[in-house]
């Protein structure tokens, strides 16, 4: 018996342990590195994610908007137009229906206006007490017109590194409302970021793309590190940590690096074609605070390293299983 | 070893606690360990209680800390 | 705000350059200041001369292999529900930790705050509300607060494992300790927030060592450290303090006062420095209705630390967590072995997050 521990969980290294666990029991062999969605044939571009949320709704969105911007975003990063999703629901016996409803009516509607279609789910009840309320499941399909792959592959040294918005506000939002605090201002940034993706894809300089979900912006920069082989140079102060999100941080003992985002991501681009793409970017949507934050760098290849805002410099790495509150 | 964060009292609602503010956030503090808490008071918050009223420093004080400093590394400061 | 702490920082970092002339070993004994320090990546400033070495300030370190495994055991007791600060969850004990207790079915609950255990067990009048008592001076009147509380209340289902531990005394082990070597300690801010210096006098005086009590911003503590250097190089040594903001020159008299109505002086065993004298605190025999060891008949099993671990040795400042041969090796922040690499401020955890690949 080895029971599984909620730090498996909450994305960083210990995730990866028991993903690369089960990967070994089903004996497949995907292609690495690993990323948020996989590519079938012709473009095809499949992913599936799991929601769970407490509370199930909060400020910036809900458990229903998490879902399919959840998948939707996994597809686009890959430069995929999400196309059609397919929606599994397993309520507890006795949640309300009509908040439901309200949740996955609000899904479909953010699949309209970015023009994918639910094509398919399923729904299951199960009794009382064997789950929390509502778990959603999204797989989504989509399609990639760009004559390359983008991808942890495609990244090279000297390569900047764009953040599309601020760090944290999710994970924040969840945190505060988890342990009682209320901090102005502060709503989750969930959000479809097809669009602001579609607007960059003609570059040929765009490399890899990745919303910054559980884990955060540094568990992303990790990743790109260890699978890519190369270093990244971060400038702390060219991260913008909106005051809600410090505050909620300080006062929980958080590094603002490690907490979720749902609607921010991370871009690799070409040194040449940086500055248009942050121009374009900060045309978009929900690319408004564009910023360069970074390089890819040969000089120490598989680490973050982070220059901070006081002239020093130091490592970033992922947090470590679930993200708890301290006082030391 | 004990992290504190600096928070102003909003409002004291009994005798030992209060509303304080940290930033954004607005939170019940305990304030048993004050004596005489008092609205507007600045003070320093550790595991939901408040352990000292912060003083306001001298400003020329710490100023002529940091130009002593300035003075050993052979910097200074212009303005 | 920004620019002038930098500014400040590197001047500090070149003012230490000019008196690194020779060797400086400095203590940090608060984890506070130790993640601060990594944090902000201040070591990559330091000139080769200076070493800052790490104490035993992290509460959640120093705690006591048979205490962890006391709290494990408690959180499996029937109707008991453990309430912590985040920081214990997943501090090793002999075998498992509290979170995997909990993955376990063992009911744990994180709390900010005393009041919230307190609370917890005013809500739930048939379970037993244990909470882990865990911290220095800083950390110890609030306990002492909410037990006065539920003594007021006649709370009964709210009892404490009292783990407290105090500072001064601890730091004349390390001052005489010959192989340490050390040149001076920069002073936890917030313990002092509520002793004041006077505790601190004897350090100076008996033992030659420069004292300065620092805030935790990057700029506090490179002054702190300058002080520090300056103190060894005119070699007048005496307390200075660099944070008045939060540090009056005799503490927070009151909170001692609760501290002292509660909880009274003893030995306490620390993990490895072992059992060191008026160390640690015990209920006072008129508030031991809430100690948890008496009214569920818990005591300290004596217990092995892990083979190879060296955060005896680390907490001591014995060895950088580098001289340790599990550091991230068989120990990794995954895969704690001792309590030095779990807890944040662990002075081995805050060296393998922000300090490998360092140029040092």
């Amino acid at each position: 018996m080895k029971p599984i521990s909620l730090s498996q969980g909450s994305g960083g290294r210990q995730s990866q342990r028991l993903v690369s666990a089960i990967l070994e029991a089903t004996g497949e062999t995907p292609d690495f590195p690993l990323e948020d969605c996989a590519f079938l044939e012709k473009g095809l571009a499949m992913t599936i994610d799991g929601y769970t949320v407490s509370p199930l709704s909060f400020p910036g969105g809900h458990i229903g908007k998490l879902a399919v911007c959840g998948t939707l975003n996994d597809l686009a990063c890959r430069g995929a137009r999400p196309l059609f999703l397919a929606l599994g629901v397993i309520a507890e016996e006795g949640f309300d229906e009509d908040e439901l409803l309200g949740y996955l009516g609000d899904a479909a509607g953010i699949c309209r206006q970015i023009g994918v279609r639910i094509v398919t789910g399923d729904t299951k009840v199960v009794p009382k007490g064997q789950l929390d309320r509502l778990v959603l499941t999204t797989a989504g399909i989509g399609k990639s017109s760009l004559p390359k792959t983008l991808g942890i592959q495609s990244i090279r040294a000297g390569d900047s590194l764009l953040l599309t918005g601020p760090i944290g506000l999710h994970g924040a939002t969840i945190a505060a409302l988890r342990y009682g605090l209320e901090s102005e201002g502060l709503a989750s940034d969930c959000a479809p970021l097809w669009e602001t993706i579609e607007g960059i894809l003609d570059f040929d300089g765009l490399r890899a793309i990745r919303d910054c979900t559980r884990g955060g912006l540094a568990t992303v920069l990790c990743e790109w590190a260890e699978s890519s082989g190369l270093g990244m140079e971060i400038e702390e102060a060219a991260v913008c940590v909106p005051a809600p999100v410090a505050s909620v941080c300080d006062l929980l003992g958080f590094d603002p690096f490690h907490l979720a985002c749902e609607g921010c991501m991370l871009i690799a681009v070409s040194p040449e074609e940086t500055e248009p793409v942050l121009d374009r970017l900060r045309q978009s949507k929900y690319g408004e605070f564009a910023s360069r934050i970074g390089i890819v760098t040969e000089k120490h290849p598989r680490w973050v390293t982070l220059n901070t805002r006081f002239g020093g410099s130091r490592i970033l790495d992922m947090p470590v299983g679930e993200i708890l509150p301290r006082i030391c | 070893m004990c992290l504190a964060v600096p928070h102003v009292l909003v409002e004291i609602t009994g005798p030992c606690t209060a509303i304080g503010r940290a930033g954004t956030i607005e939170v019940e503090i305990r304030t048993d360990l004050l004596e005489g808490a008092r609205p507007g008071d600045r003070v320093l918050v550790h595991a939901g209680f408040a352990i000292e009223k912060l003083q306001p420093e001298e400003a020329t004080e710490i100023e002529a800390l940091w130009e002593e400093i300035r003075a050993l590394s052979g910097t200074r400061q212009n303005g | 705000m920004g620019e002038r702490t930098r500014e400040r920082v590197l001047a500090a970092a070149a003012a230490l350059e000019r008196l690194a002339d020779r060797p400086l070993k400095f203590m940090e004994v608060c984890g506070t200041h130790t993640v601060s320090v990594y944090r902000s990546g201040l070591r990559s400033l330091f000139p080769e001369g200076l070493s800052l070495v790490s104490g035993p300030g992290c509460p959640v370190c120093v705690t006591a292999q048979e205490e962890i495994d006391s709290l494990i055991r408690l959180s499996a007791m029937e109707k008991v529900i453990v309430a912590t600060y985040g920081d214990m969850l997943r501090v090793p004990g002999s075998s498992t930790s509290l979170a995997e207790a909990r993955s376990s079915g063992a009911s744990v609950r994180i709390v900010l705050s005393a009041a919230e255990a307190l609370a917890l067990a005013m809500d739930t009048p048939n379970r037993i509300v244990v909470f882990a008592g865990v911290g220095f001076e800083t950390t110890a009147p609030a306990t002492a607060a909410v037990v006065l509380q539920a003594a007021r209340q006649n709370v009964e289902n709210f009892l404490v494992l009292n783990l407290h531990k105090t500072v001064p005394a601890v730091l004349e082990t390390l001052a005489s300790d010959p192989e340490l070597a050390l040149d001076g300690f920069l002073l936890p801010g917030h313990v002092s927030t509520i002793l004041g210096l006077s505790p601190y006098l004897p350090i100076p005086e008996k033992y030659n060592l420069a004292c300065v009590v620092a805030g935790f911003e990057p700029d506090q503590i490179m002054a702190g450290i300058t002080l520090l250097a300056l103190q060894k190089r005119s070699g007048v040594f005496s307390v200075q303090c660099a944070y008045r903001e939060a540090v009056r020159p005799t503490g927070n008299p009151h909170a001692r006062e609760l501290l002292e109505t509660v909880f009274e002086e003893s030995d306490s065993n620390w993990r490895g420095l072992g059992l060191l004298p008026r160390s640690g605190l015990r209920f006072r025999s008129a508030y031991s209705a809430f100690d948890a060891r008496i009214r569920l008949g818990i005591s300290d099993v004596p217990a092995r630390e892990p083979a190879g671990c060296r955060c005896g040795d680390v907490l001591a400042g014995r060895i950088s967590p580098f001289g340790c041969p599990l550091f991230a090796r068989a120990c990794s922040p995954e895969t704690p072995v001792g309590p030095c690499m779990v807890s944040s401020e662990g002075s081995c955890s805050a060296a393998y997050r922000y300090g490998r690949g360092e140029p040092s």
